[in-house]
């Protein structure tokens, strides 16, 4: 890493700020403009949008790993500022992670398109700052579009959160205008760090991630003290400590510093191999001089989502885990352990943060590890009270245990914050009924309406993200956290192909809508699974009771008309195409089942 | 941090020879593409192309043609060619007199067998009497026509020049020139019933054709078919139970079903295609037409200059082949299985290894797969497909894929 000597400035000097923003808000763009204008980097060093480090996050337009850049900036004033921008990831999923990242600032842009207004998330990640004392400087973006309305949207920032907009700044990372006021009103409007440099270390972990050539990298915002290279350090949630390699500043590039000290953002290296060890939230101390306790807030992440990760080829297996140890090495809210279906072999139930990060996870595996995936449909983790007193977890419903010998199943309940224009109102309360979710709260700003909802997250897992997308054509916004867990009717929906039980396919309903969607997923898997050359019956059943029935008639024929010495090529590769399309799918018995199905289990048809 | 290895270590495998070697040369035919057409149809993927107003640049493809074998002679040195077969296109639009210098100049310069299988296509559409008398004159031997149906609606359907009474003709000409004369039909065609199909069969039955090949209708890729397919095809179960028809009615009047769409009586099976299913050598000369050619080197594939245009233009420069690769010692039991398990009776067990000296063991666990599912029958010294096999042959030939 390079030598350097970043210019360290005055306590008073500097300020700590995130960009809160909904996805497509332009976040990024906004930051790459500070990072540029602050001559953190050259032109040429500029690709595009630099924050978002991995391909999928740019594809996808969210910031997975928080990240952040240290600026200098000479203000009006004609003094030199340390800016510290801290990133914070953007989705529902992360939200643990975002007020990790917001605890370590004194303020937060809240950037808003000028003309599409408020959003769910970005509500919920200003309340975190407006809980943590965040100075929160309103900035409108994307003012040069024409649909942009300043005003409409000024009067929406001040009614649904509560912040004064009068003095928003109008902006458009885009071409560049308002950048400087933006700069100028973070120097005027965030307070500098308070914090004692020499008093005991107190930093804040504020992301961690692995690094081929020296480990785990910490990015931490220190508090109190000063750390530096050669201190010995301690983790104060599990005690463990560490000796301190190096640590330093990222301008964004990275540049080695000898110390870092009270109020500034910046990472350590130490000997810490596991990046599990490394958690965010936790407190870095020094071992010599412990603070007496940590910093508060501080959680363990818990996985909210499970499903099951098969590789299609058996002989994939090692290599699955393999992959899933690398992908962990970057990610500690991923969890797995192995497990092994009847239908499917051997695989990995895998934890996740949400649907999202499932997502992220299992496309990293297909793209960058190469290996074909069977993921079954995503459940939530089941508290199943035994008759015998003992509460047992349960993370796949293909393990629920025997219903003699259960009391009660709990299951975990969200409590969901829709926003949505308002006459999207009735297909959304609709939807949030439908998936059995309970009212709280609905209140109207404006066009705006704010819908709380306290709903089994089962149901969320299934298709709800989708579904609230679609009844309001896209401009619903969602928030969650998991609020409670509730006693409820539930069963197990089990799935049989040609008569053997196919336990991937197992879902967990509740007893009223048992039968219906018996008789629906039936159908899906009809349509799905492709002829074979013999009948195939699927059935659902609870229990040892069969509530619905299909049939798959046989196939006759599957053979090639014409096939001369010509041009045999093209027959051979219609012959590859068919095989790689059977690669994705699963022999289940003598019955080929296609990924689809797996999946199938999840969507629902609700509105015929 | 260490590397960590990705792929897994694969259980060991026999090692095939890197080049196989052939204890002898498989038996060798020679193919001629002519390929021009006076229309294309709308289901057809083969190099044709529609004749340009200016006519048929005959004498000058004669010329590539026999330029193109002269050039490909050090390629088959030597060896005896056992059958001709010469397709296209609609290679009935050439001359009997072009037809005959072409076939005097490859007896010239190749070692023709005296019972030689010599076959050409025609179309029902382009048949008059002189030519096909002319055509017998010139050696050709057996004639296989383009029938498809005897219906006219079809044939609209199809795309076809000619008419159902055409066809008929056709048929009893080429019946009282040649000794041997394949039918083409189809099935499956937009709107066919069952009954229609039989009416079909009838007819062709009464003709008494020595050979007739039956084909299930097929949208091939880059078809005007296959970008927007005809109304009313029939559905999987129908074109099952048609194939079903076609081999009891041909069976009953004594047609034998010897290979997936392929039916002969006794004695008339087309030589031509049976060694390209026993994995035989071939050069195919002519516009975008394929070779397959073994040596102590390794077994190659060649395709000619696909465009007529190209190709005659490659008489003046002389290279002729626009492509030519090895087959690879990991697709040659592919290849192979692709051809021979089209076979009803199947191929000798020994035969893999006389065509691509590449010995059965190492194909061996597929071949025990594939019986398992009742796919394949091994009995004594032959592989041959059950009936399973023969109906469900892509699911059979892709295990041999890797």
């Amino acid at each position: 890493m390079p030598q350097g000597t970043f210019f360290v400035v005055n306590m008073r000097h500097i300020r700590n700020f995130s960009i809160i923003a909904h996805i497509d808000h332009g976040k990024s763009t906004l930051a790459d403009r500070l990072i540029h204008r602050c001559g953190g980097l050259a032109d040429r060093e500029m690709d595009a949008q630099v924050l978002d480090s991995m391909d999928l996050e740019r594809e996808r337009g969210i910031t997975i790993k928080a990240q952040t850049a240290s600026l200098l900036y000479t203000a009006k004033d004609g003094q030199v500022y340390q800016f510290n921008l801290i990133d914070t990831p953007g989705h529902v999923d992360f939200s643990y992670e975002v007020s990790r990242s917001l605890q370590a600032c004194e303020g937060a842009l809240l950037v808003v398109d000028a003309s599409q207004g408020v959003e769910a998330q970005t509500v919920a990640n200003c309340y975190t700052a407006i809980e943590q004392n965040l100075e929160v400087i309103p900035v409108l973006n994307k003012v040069d579009l024409p649909a942009a309305d300043p005003e409409r949207v000024r009067a929406e920032i001040e009614d649904v959160i509560g912040v004064d907009a009068s003095e928003a700044t109008l902006c458009s990372a885009k071409t560049g205008l308002g950048i400087d006021d933006i700069l100028e009103t973070v120097v005027r409007r965030v307070p500098p760090p308070v914090g004692d440099p020499a008093a005991p270390l107190k930093a804040l972990i504020i992301d961690s991630w692995f690094d081929s050539y020296v480990g785990v990298v910490i990015l931490v915002r220190v508090i109190d003290g000063c750390i530096k290279a050669k201190d010995r350090m301690r983790l104060m949630a599990n005690g463990a400590e560490y000796p301190v390699d190096q640590v330093g500043v990222f301008t964004p590039k990275s540049l080695v510093r000898e110390t870092l000290s009270a109020g500034e953002v910046g990472f350590v290296i130490s000997g810490i191999k596991v990046i599990s060890d490394a958690k965010v939230g936790d407190t870095v101390t020094l071992a010599t001089r412990p603070a007496d306790k940590p910093l508060p807030g501080f959680k363990e992440i818990k996985s909210q989502v499970f499903a099951g990760l098969y590789p299609v080829e058996s002989n994939e297996y090692e290599q699955l885990r393999e992959s899933l140890e690398k992908l962990q090495l970057n990610d500690a809210a991923l969890r797995f352990e192995p497990e092994v279906s009847q239908a499917l072999g051997f695989g990995f139930r895998c934890g996740f943060l949400g649907l999202l990060h499932m997502d992220i996870v299992q496309e990293r595996l297909e793209r960058e590890f190469d290996i074909d995936l069977i993921t079954t449909a995503p459940t939530v983790v089941y508290e199943v009270l035994m008759k015998d007193g003992s509460v047992m977890k349960v993370e796949n419903p293909a393990k629920l245990p025997d219903p003699s010998k259960m009391d009660e199943i709990r299951e975990p309940i969200i409590r969901a914050t829709i926003y949505l224009p308002q006459e999207y109102v009735g297909v959304v309360i609709t939807l949030c009924t439908q998936k059995r979710g309970s009212q709280v709260d609905m209140r109207y700003h404006g066009r705006q309406v704010q819908l709380v909802y306290d709903i089994p997250m089962n149901e969320v897992v299934m298709d709800f993200f989708d579904r609230l997308k679609s009844v309001s054509r896209g401009y619903a916004s969602l928030d969650y956290e998991l609020h409670c867990y509730q006693a409820a009717d539930l069963v197990k929906l089990d799935m049989l192909v040609n008569g053997e039980k196919v336990d991937a396919l197992s879902v967990i309903v509740h007893r009223a809508n048992a039968h219906y969607r018996g008789r629906e997923l039936a159908a899906k898997l009809r349509g799905i699974i492709p002829r074979q050359m013999f009948d195939v019956a699927v059935q659902a059943a609870i229990g040892s009771t069969i509530v619905s029935r299909e049939n798959i008639k046989a196939l006759r024929k599957n053979v090639l008309a014409k096939c001369y010495g010509g041009d045999i090529s093209r027959k051979r590769k219609l012959l590859e195409k068919q095989k790689a399309g059977k690669r994705r799918m699963k022999q289940v018995g003598a019955v080929e089942i296609p990924q689809e199905a797996f999946l199938a289990v999840l969507r629902t048809d609700d509105s015929k | 941090m260490s590397e960590r290895r990705i792929i897994p270590l694969r259980p060991q495998r026999p090692t095939p020879p890197a080049t196989p070697q052939l204890s002898a040369p498989p038996p060798l035919s020679l193919y001629i593409h002519f390929p021009w057409c006076v229309r294309k149809c709308p289901y057809c993927d083969f190099n044709s192309h529609a004749v340009h107003q200016d006519g048929i640049p005959e004498s000058a493809y004669v010329d590539a043609l026999i330029a193109d074998l002269e050039a490909a002679l050090p390629d088959v040195w030597g060896r005896r060619v056992l059958s001709i077969f010469i397709g296209g296109g609609t290679p009935s639009l050439i001359s009997a007199e072009g037809l005959d210098r072409l076939l005097t100049a490859v007896r010239m310069l190749l070692p023709l067998d005296p019972m030689a299988e010599i076959t050409l296509e025609a179309n029902p559409g382009t048949v008059e009497a002189a030519r096909f008398a002319g055509y017998r004159a010139a050696g050709v031997n057996r004639l296989s026509l383009g029938i498809q149906s005897f219906e006219d609606r079809y044939l609209r359907a199809l795309g076809r020049i000619h008419a159902g009474a055409e066809a008929h003709k056709a048929a009893e000409l080429a019946l009282t020139h040649f000794e041997s004369v394949n039918f083409d039909l189809m099935y499956a065609l937009p709107g066919q019933s069952l009954d229609h199909l039989a009416a079909d069969l009838r007819t062709a039955i009464a003709l008494a054709p020595q050979h007739l090949s039956c084909y299930h209708l097929t949208l091939e890729p880059n078809t005007p078919f296959h970008h927007s397919p005809p109304a009313k095809l029939p559905d999987g179960d129908l074109a099952a139970d048609m194939q079903q028809l076609v081999e009891t009615m041909l069976a009953e009047a004594g047609y034998q079903h010897y290979e997936t769409s392929a039916f002969a009586q006794p004695g008339k099976r087309c030589r031509h295609n049976l060694n390209y299913w026993t994995f035989g050598d071939y050069l195919g000369i002519g516009a975008g037409a394929h070779s397959k050619l073994s040596s102590h080197t390794g077994v190659v594939r060649q395709m000619r200059h696909k465009h007529p245009g190209a190709y005659l233009a490659a008489h003046g420069h002389g290279d002729f082949v626009q492509t030519e690769q090895g087959i690879g010692v990991a697709d040659l039991p592919f290849e192979f299985m692709m051809n021979g398990l089209r076979l009803i009776d199947g191929i000798p067990t020994d035969l893999m290894e006389a065509r691509t000296g590449i010995a059965l063991d190492v194909i061996e666990a597929k071949l025990i797969a594939a019986r398992e599912r009742g796919l394949l029958e091994v009995s004594g010294d032959t592989l041959r497909p059950t009936l399973k096999g023969q109906r469900f042959l892509n699911d059979l030939l892709e295990m041999f894929l890797d």
